[in-house]
Formats: C-alpha cells, sequence, structure tokens
C-alpha cells in the first residue's frame, strides 16, 4: 500500500510541469552559469559572505551591535541553509530512480523492489554531501550554533564558499587540475624532502642547548620556512652539521619553487587559448545584436572593419587558423570553427532568432559559401543571409539554398563601368556620399513616436536651418520611397527620412528632432 | 557622349560584364588579351596585344585619342604596366582601371589612370551599405542603375540663364518643385555642397554645372528654365 502511495507520488512529480519547471528555475539560478539571474544570486551570497567574515574580524577587537550578531548568526545562516537544501534537491532526483526502478522491474514482471530505489537515493545524496563543496556549505552554516565558541570559527568557511560563486577560481581549478600527476609528484618530493630534513635537522640540533629548534614540531616547521625559501630567520641551525643540512634543503627548495612555477605557467599556457574560447563563447551568448562573418577573406576583412566603425557587434567565423588570427590581430572577435558546420553554432549556443543581425557568407569561393548558408539554413529558415557570388553560373545554386541577398562583384564593377561612364559626375557625388571619409553623408533617420509628438509634417522640421538636404521619405505603410515630399506629408512611427548632409549638422539636427518639447518648455 | 570606341585590355570575367554594360554607349568596343588562346574564342572578338609600346595595330583600327580604355589585366604589375604605357602614348586617352586593393588604386593612378575601380573596397562598400542603410542603398541604387524614374543629372549654366550672377544661397530652390539641388561644380571640376559654407557664397557663373535630383520629367522642366542642356565634359575629366 504505502508502496504504491510512493510509486503513484513519484510518477506524479516525474510527470508535474509545474514541479519541474520549478526544480529547473532553481536549477539555473544556481549552477547554469548561463542563466542570466544567476549571477544576482551569486554576488548577493558573496556580499554575505563578506558581511560575515567583516564581523568576524570587527569582532575579534570591538563588540559588536546585537542586531549584526543576529544577522551574522542566524539570517545568514539560514540563506546558506536554503541554499544547501536547494542544492541538495536539484543535484538529483528522488523521482526519477523511483520511477526507474518502477518501470525497471514491472517490465520484466516483478514485484517493485523499492528499497533498491531506496538504496540507491541514499548513495546517490551522499555522495554529493561527501562532495567537498557540500562539506564546505554544511560547515558554513555551522556558526548557527554560535553558543558553542569553537563553531563560531567555521564562519571561515565561508569564505571557501567565495569558490562557488567566482568563475575565476573554477577555472584556475580546472587548469591546475591538468597537472594532477606533476602536482602530485612534486608533493611527494617535497614530502619526503621535508620529511627527511626534519629528521636530520632534529638528531643534529635538537640535543645542542644554544639550538632553537628543540622539538620535531620545530624541525618540521623551520624545514617548511626553508624548503619554500621564505626563511624567516626566527630558528637558525647552530652546529656545523645542522648547517650542511641547512644547505642541502636550501638547494632542494630551490628546486621545488622552480618546479611549482614552471609548473603553473604550462599548465596555463596550454590551457590559456581553451579558456580565451570559452570566455569568448561566454561574450557571444551575452551579446544583444550581432553581424556573422563567415570566413575573413580580403572583402570580408574591408565590410567588417567598415561595419565596426559604426559600433556593431562581429562575430567571424574562420576554419582557417591564420585567418582567425590576422581577425584577432585586428581586434574583433573570432573564432576557429567551421561555418559550415551545425556543431559550431551549437558550441556558440547562438539564438538566431534573437541574436544575428545578419550572416554574412564572405568566403571567395562559392563552394564554402553554400555549404555555408545551407548549414545555416537547416538550422534556421528565417535569418538573413548575405553571400558573395564568385561564378556567375553558380547563381542557382545559392539561390536554391535560400541566400536572401547575393553580392556578385562582377557585377558591380559592370554597373559601376556603365555609370561612370554615362555619368561621371553624379556618380561621383553619390560614390563621395556612401564613402567613409567624406564629411557630406547620406544618413536615414527613423522616425519615432517622440519625434511626431514634437513634429507633425515635413514642413516643420527645420532642416535648412541646419544645412541639411532632405531627399525623401520613406513611408512604412506603402514600403515606398517618396522623392521631395510637399510640406504637408504627415510623418508616422516606423517611416524613414534620407538626408544629405555634413556629418556633425545631421547629429544637431537629429539631437533637434529628438529635444523641441523639452526647449520649448524652457 | 564624344568617346568613339572603348578598349578593354584583358579578357576575363570582369571584361564580360563591362562589355555587358558598356556596348550599347559607343559605336566599337573591343576586346584585347596578352593570351595568344584568347583570340580563338567563339563568342567574342578578342585580339592579342603585348605589352611592348607598339600600338599600331591598334591604332590602324580606331582612333585612340577619342576612345577610353579599360585596363583590367588579373596582374596587377602587368595592369600597372599597361597604364603607364597607355600613358605615356596617349596623354588625352581615359583611363578606368581595375585594382584589386586600395594600395594597388593608388599605384595605378600615379600610373595615370583617370579613375581606379578598387575591386575589394567597392564590393564592401556595397555589402556594408545594404546592410546599415538598407533605404538610401535601394534609393541610390535605383538612381545610378535606372530602375527607378529618379535621376541624378549634372545641368550646366548656360550663356543665358537668368541665375548667372546670382548667389547660390539667395536663390529659394523649393520654387522649382520637383527637383533637389545637391552640389555646385566649378569650372575646375571642384565640387561643393550646395550648404558648404564656400557654396553658400557662390556667385552663378556661366558654365557652372549644378548635380540635381529629381524625376525625369522636372528635371526636363528645370532644364527649360535655366537655359541649358544636360551635360557631360569629357575632356576634362579627371579626379
Amino acid at each position: 500500500m504505502l508502496k504504491n502511495l510512493i510509486v503513484d507520488g513519484a510518477y506524479f512529480l516525474q510527470t508535474s510541469k509545474s514541479y519541474q519547471r520549478r526544480k529547473q528555475f532553481f536549477r539555473n539560478l544556481l549552477e547554469n552559469n548561463k542563466y542570466k539571474y544567476k549571477k544576482y544570486v551569486d554576488i548577493f551570497m558573496i556580499i554575505l559572505i563578506f558581511i560575515s567574515v567583516g564581523v568576524l574580524i570587527r569582532e575579534v577587537k570591538y563588540p559588536i551591535h546585537d542586531y549584526m550578531f543576529y544577522f551574522n548568526s542566524y539570517i545568514i545562516s539560514i540563506v546558506f541553509f536554503i541554499e544547501y537544501l536547494l542544492r541538495f534537491w536539484i543535484h538529483s532526483s528522488v523521482t526519477k530512480i523511483i520511477v526507474e526502478r518502477a518501470e525497471h522491474d514491472s517490465f520484466i514482471s516483478r514485484e517493485v523492489k523499492i528499497f533498491k530505489a531506496f538504496k540507491k537515493i541514499i548513495s546517490v545524496k551522499l555522495s554529493y554531501m561527501l562532495s567537498i563543496s557540500a562539506i564546505i556549505d554544511l560547515l558554513a552554516i555551522m556558526p548557527f550554533f554560535h553558543e558553542l565558541r569553537l563553531l563560531r570559527l567555521f564562519i571561515l568557511f565561508r569564505v571557501f564558499k567565495l569558490f562557488r560563486y567566482a568563475n575565476s577560481f573554477q577555472t584556475l581549478a580546472s587548469v591546475l587540475a591538468t597537472k594532477k600527476f606533476e602536482f602530485f609528484t612534486l608533493l611527494i618530493f617535497a614530502s619526503v624532502v621535508i620529511f627527511v630534513s626534519s629528521v636530520l635537522i632534529y638528531v643534529m640540533e635538537a640535543n645542542n642547548p644554544s639550538s632553537p629548534i628543540d622539538t620535531l614540531f620545530e624541525a618540521v616547521y623551520w624545514s617548511i620556512v626553508t624548503i619554500s625559501t621564505v626563511g624567516y630567520g626566527d630558528m637558525v641551525p647552530v652546529t656545523f652539521e645542522g648547517r650542511i643540512v641547512a644547505l642541502i634543503v636550501i638547494t632542494a627548495g630551490i628546486a621545488v619553487l622552480a618546479f611549482t612555477t614552471s609548473l603553473v605557467v604550462s599548465a596555463f599556457t596550454e590551457k590559456l587559448d581553451e579558456i580565451r574560447e570559452i570566455k569568448t563563447v561566454e561574450d557571444i551568448t551575452k551579446l544583444k545584436q550581432f553581424y556573422l562573418v563567415c570566413g575573413y577573406e580580403d572583402v570580408a576583412q574591408d565590410v567588417v572593419r567598415k561595419l565596426s566603425k559604426t559600433n556593431k557587434n562581429i562575430i567571424i567565423l574562420d576554419d582557417n587558423i591564420e585567418r582567425v588570427e590576422l581577425a584577432k590581430n585586428d581586434g574583433f572577435t573570432a573564432l576557429n570553427y567551421s561555418p559550415g558546420k551545425a556543431e559550431s553554432y551549437k558550441k556558440l549556443h547562438i539564438d538566431f532568432k534573437k541574436q544575428v543581425k545578419a550572416i554574412l557568407c564572405l568566403y571567395e569561393n562559392d563552394v564554402e559559401n553554400v555549404y555555408t548558408a545551407l548549414t545555416i539554413r537547416s538550422l534556421n529558415k528565417e535569418v538573413f543571409i548575405l553571400s558573395l557570388l564568385m561564378e556567375n553560373s553558380n547563381r542557382n545554386k545559392l539561390k536554391f539554398t535560400g541566400i536572401n541577398k547575393i553580392v556578385y562583384p562582377q557585377e558591380l564593377i559592370g554597373l559601376v563601368t556603365k555609370e561612370l561612364i554615362g555619368q561621371p559626375v553624379a556618380f561621383e557625388i553619390i560614390h563621395e556620399l556612401r564613402s567613409e571619409t567624406s564629411n557630406v553623408k547620406i544618413t536615414e533617420i527613423a522616425i519615432t513616436q517622440r519625434i511626431i509628438d514634437n513634429f507633425k509634417d515635413i514642413g516643420s522640421l527645420g532642416n535648412e536651418d541646419y544645412r541639411i538636404v532632405l531627399l525623401g521619405i520613406h513611408k512604412k505603410d506603402t514600403q515606398r520611397f517618396y522623392f521631395n515630399p510637399l510640406g504637408e506629408t504627415f510623418l508616422e512611427n516606423g517611416d524613414f527620412l534620407l538626408v544629405i548632409g555634413y556629418d556633425v549638422f545631421i547629429k544637431e539636427f537629429e539631437q533637434h528632432l529628438y529635444t523641441k518639447v523639452n526647449n520649448e518648455q524652457k | 557622349m564624344n568617346k568613339s570606341s572603348a578598349l578593354i585590355f584583358g579578357f576575363n570575367k570582369y571584361a564580360i560584364e563591362i562589355l555587358k554594360n558598356v556596348e550599347k554607349e559607343y559605336d566599337n568596343v573591343k576586346i584585347y588579351s596578352l593570351n595568344k588562346e584568347d583570340t580563338k574564342n567563339e563568342e567574342y572578338d578578342i585580339s592579342h596585344f603585348d605589352l611592348s609600346d607598339n600600338w599600331k595595330d591598334i591604332e590602324d583600327e580606331v582612333n585612340i585619342d577619342k576612345s577610353i580604355a579599360f585596363c583590367i589585366l588579373e596582374e596587377t604589375s602587368e595592369n600597372i604596366f599597361l597604364t603607364i604605357s597607355l600613358r605615356a602614348s596617349y596623354e588625352d586617352l581615359s583611363i578606368i582601371a581595375i585594382a584589386s586593393h586600395k594600395e594597388n588604386a593608388n599605384k595605378l593612378l600615379m600610373a595615370g589612370a583617370n579613375k581606379v575601380i578598387p575591386l575589394v573596397e567597392t564590393t564592401a562598400d556595397i555589402i556594408t551599405n545594404m546592410l546599415e542603410n538598407p533605404i538610401s542603398n535601394t534609393v541610390l541604387h535605383d538612381i545610378l542603375y535606372e530602375k527607378s524614374e529618379l535621376k541624378i543629372a549634372q545641368i550646366k549654366i548656360g550663356e543665358n540663364s537668368h541665375f548667372q550672377d546670382e548667389e547660390l544661397s539667395s536663390i529659394n530652390w523649393s520654387h522649382y518643385n520637383g527637383i533637389i539641388v545637391l552640389s555646385v561644380m566649378h569650372q575646375d571640376m571642384s565640387s561643393e555642397f550646395i550648404y558648404s559654407s564656400k557654396a553658400k557664397r557662390h556667385i552663378i557663373k556661366e558654365g557652372d554645372v549644378l548635380v540635381v535630383v529629381g524625376y525625369e520629367t522636372d528635371i526636363k522642366e528645370f532644364e527649360k528654365k535655366i537655359g541649358s542642356n544636360r551635360y557631360v565634359n569629357w575632356s576634362n575629366w579627371s579626379w
């Protein structure tokens, strides 16, 4: 009866969406580094830890207020306790284990052995409780029992909790973990040297009344201080034999120190690229909108440079390591991921719909561009893809892959030539307007509700006062461009004004559009 | 258009695109290739040339001084050499050259090309504009490549124009509804944006060229009013 009740309950929780959703929420909050609210929880906990340590330090020499004492002993402890319980809860799923057991047993037509499930639950939960981080968490709660003076020192364990909340500690630990074997060897070597030298120095010095080294503890202390090359000088060997031992320990100390340093350095050098990559990926996940540039060849380099001038976020993917290095040297975010592999985008956790403004396939090779575009289309149907076309015969293939805009440089050159010989001056004017170096620019100004509140129609904008030519307006409702519109033309939200003028004046004009109301109020 | 022939030096993808776009504009379009094999091409009529200074064969066929040359050899050094050779032999020849990068573009300009199109930069410019200024890009593209009725025209102030000797800024251009005056070009071919401080005090003289935007019919109307014709001055064409 009870067994059925437990199994039913487990099934209910396992299939309950609201229960699973809540559990997932707490899992994200405590363990998912990519979850946007996790950092707030981390910061909150770090603040609690610092308060706790601050109180401990102050308490040493000065009395503290009662409320601070209670806050430190109870509130913080309770918060930590809740955190401990939550972590205990989300670490593994009790219901899942019971359900799996029940399904397994009923599948082979056996009676459900619930105790086996409990055994597994206990072993899983115990393995969590015995993990170092869980033990630290538990010890950090101990100051709750502040009547026991000794337990108050456990506040120091709260400092260890910092490891949980600061990612760099975890990175450091993971880097050092790659050199486990070397560190172990070093530890053995250092322990042997310390042990031998402690015994030797004890034997040589302990019976000499003028020597400060009298006990085995003092001998070990002296050995460690010497081998670490710290050498306080509070204890020095006085006998000839003792000094010989000291010479050996000092030499060994240099070796230990050099070995340790080189280990740490080599561990970091080996892992540095990986750490940087992880950091880059994390940064990309946080970006709101960016252009994804696939391939960093000549045209791409120039496009990226131009886009970056308008402060746009750009991510470059290229499977050629040299080009990636070049992009990094140029100061851009680049990753040595193949843009033609779906795996690359999964690693980056890219949300095409929300994050990607456009994808630019700028390999100067149609095969690469088609491959990349197809991969992206297989992941997302809507994202805007622009691609270079190098051979006109491949145009259909690019269209077929669903590329939104195809840029064929040869064709452009043909058109440019035609215009150049037909209307050279007009061509130059337009070229000048588009060029990044010219002072006179053509710019689009988006009409927002705020501008409409200030100005109802084109005639009231006063662009002439800002020495600006209003070329026309792009109306949102008709999706058409109206050249030289009449003064009575109404402005609507979502329209765009196309203006030509000096860069500085355009900026002033834009400010004027936004601030007219404020000026009038003044 | 007072040039009668177009000479395309180099046979490649660019040559075909240029040919497509300019063949209607010239009486005579010729393609020359360094590669003798190309002369066997059945689709296009291609002649052979080399980089020696012997232009006699070409001179026999066309009047080089009345021609425009496109230097589009793929090898930059050869292209520069070709440009220098042409410039050294023909002072008045209009030379348009294609360069891979801006750095090479400068070299080609030094070699005497009138206009150089840097391939990478031009393509990148167009891509960036497509992405960042889609509306202005479409409008300008339509104006340039004549898909829309909107045009940019250069209008020369005629002999009897009633605008002569007036200050540019004193004229209320909005009287000529339908057109927008963008800039003014002086006789020395330097161009000034209409709202620049220099252009503001500019006194309109005969021979000034106004760059205007407008619909075809409005531009014609405007031309009648200022008493001149649309104008392309090829003899002074240089940048």
